[in-house]
């Protein structure tokens, strides 16, 4: 009796010891695997990989034209310097090395911050399709980094600039504006984190960006 | 008669050693299935079809950026060929080269230091930590931002080049950079001076919290010097719409 029992009682333990390894293990293919996302993860997941795929095709038919255009142009005798100039206007905005006009949002952000809440804005706003950022007129390259500094301030490329914090994005305004400001978005992650800071987010039609110093 | 017997209190005590492994299994089983049960309603109608369209656009992803890199290399060397006749032309040229390299358009190799980011191994973490265990987006914000202040000069993320446009995005907890799906590990190719970028690394006051999650729940973290490494040109889209050169 006392032996047969002892068997009862490991033979659970196993089975327990079985079936938690295997809770575990479930749960962190859980966390990687895309199967099992949930709908509507997966659906926001979708519908980012769309719309990079549609922004992928625009510039691809941009680029035929242009490539199109040029090899007329050679043809002609007249060379391809259009659309090497054209070439340089758009570098020059996407390596932030010219001023830029354009539409947008201004983020104020008046109240104890921190560097990393600051990147993860940058994020943001790169992520909903900001074109050119600045902060207090300091433009924001693609090698930008930030860090800690006084109280008060924080550091921008080394250079400390003091709060409040005017952070422009040029963009489509709507776009970035329901991107930052949504329900569980930044702005209201950041307003549970940082109580007594005041985050204000505002359309503009147009915005004046300097170029990288 | 009436006194219970040495053998019934002991089998009492048996069956009630027995009762609480008998509970938590029961428990265990009902837990598993109703998660497994759940999971089958929501999962079989939409899951298979989402996921089986994710991975159709992923693929999709990869031959668009074929394109693009090819029609870049096509315009390159025309204009290349183009560029030798005028000095007007070659000064252009001259300059859309040194933009290309600023803005991350151009593959790299050099020496510098290689972050390896890696979710723990299940039997180090406790189920509470799990969200602490795992990488995060926000952890390859960081460490790009670390590697940037280091001096880097130029960054990739699992072969997804880090430009001025480049984000890290996480959905549920799947990651995206430059909008391309990835899941851990995460090898962060950062070139520069490796002196300078390893002291950025080694700084206490840096990442503070992924080493206090390597030392304390088993978060993979690691930097390591290397040479020779690369950072593949960025493949995605040049997309300005909206700001104009002024």
């Amino acid at each position: 009796m006392r032996g047969s029992g002892g068997i009862v009682v490991s033979f659970i333990a196993l089975l327990l010891g079985v079936l938690t390894v295997s809770q575990f293990r479930s749960q962190d293919v859980y966390s990687r695997s895309l199967q099992l996302e949930t709908p509507a993860s997966l659906t926001t997941l979708v519908a980012g990989l769309a719309e990079k795929n549609d922004s992928l095709r625009d510039e691809i038919l941009d680029l035929r034209l242009r490539l199109e255009s040029a090899r007329s142009s050679i043809a002609s005798g007249t060379g391809s310097l259009d659309e090497s100039e054209r070439q340089v206007a758009q570098l020059k905005v996407f390596a932030a090395q010219g001023a830029v006009r354009g539409p947008g949002i201004t983020v104020t952000v008046d109240g104890s911050f921190d560097e990393r809440a600051l990147s993860d804005l940058m994020n943001e706003l790169r992520n909903a399709g900001a074109e050119a950022i600045s902060i207090n007129d300091r433009r924001i390259g693609p090698r930008s980094y930030f860090g800690a500094a006084q109280p008060g301030a924080l550091a921008v490329d080394g250079v400390a600039l003091s709060g409040p914090w005017a952070v422009r994005a040029v963009g489509s305004a709507d776009v970035l504006y329901v991107a930052i400001t949504r329900t569980g978005g930044i702005v209201a992650q950041f307003e549970l984190i940082y109580q007594r800071t005041r985050f204000v987010v505002r359309k503009e039609s147009v915005l004046d960006l300097p170029a990288m110093r | 008669m009436d006194q219970p017997t040495a053998a019934q209190r002991s089998r009492l005590q048996h069956s009630l050693a027995l009762l609480v492994p008998a509970l938590l299994f029961g428990f265990l089983v009902a837990a598993q299935w109703q998660t497994q049960r759940e999971r089958s309603q929501l999962a079989v109608r939409y899951n298979a079809p989402l996921t089986d369209a994710a991975q159709a656009l992923q693929k999709e992803q990869s031959s668009l950026k074929a394109q693009l890199a090819d029609l870049r290399a096509q315009l390159d060397t025309l204009q290349s060929s183009t560029s030798t006749q005028s000095g007007a032309a070659k000064e252009l040229q001259a300059q859309i080269d040194q933009l290309k390299t600023r803005a991350g358009l151009t593959a790299v190799a050099g020496d510098g230091v290689v972050i390896q980011l890696d979710d723990a191994k299940a039997s180090s973490a406790a189920a509470k930590d799990l969200d602490k265990s795992i990488c995060h987006a926000t952890d390859l914000t960081d460490i790009v931002n670390t590697a940037w202040k280091g001096g880097a000069t130029a960054i990739a993320v699992n072969d997804q080049r880090i430009v001025g446009t480049s984000s890290v995005y996480c959905v549920g907890s799947t990651i995206m950079v430059n909008g391309t799906l990835m899941s851990p590990p995460f090898n962060v190719n950062a070139i520069g001076p490796q002196n300078q970028l390893l002291g950025a690394f080694d700084d206490p006051g840096q990442l503070r919290d992924i080493k206090q999650r390597r030392d304390v729940q088993g978060l993979g973290f690691r930097v390591v010097r290397a040479s020779a490494i690369h950072a593949p040109a960025y493949d995605g889209p040049l997309t300005v719409r909206y700001a104009t050169p002024r």
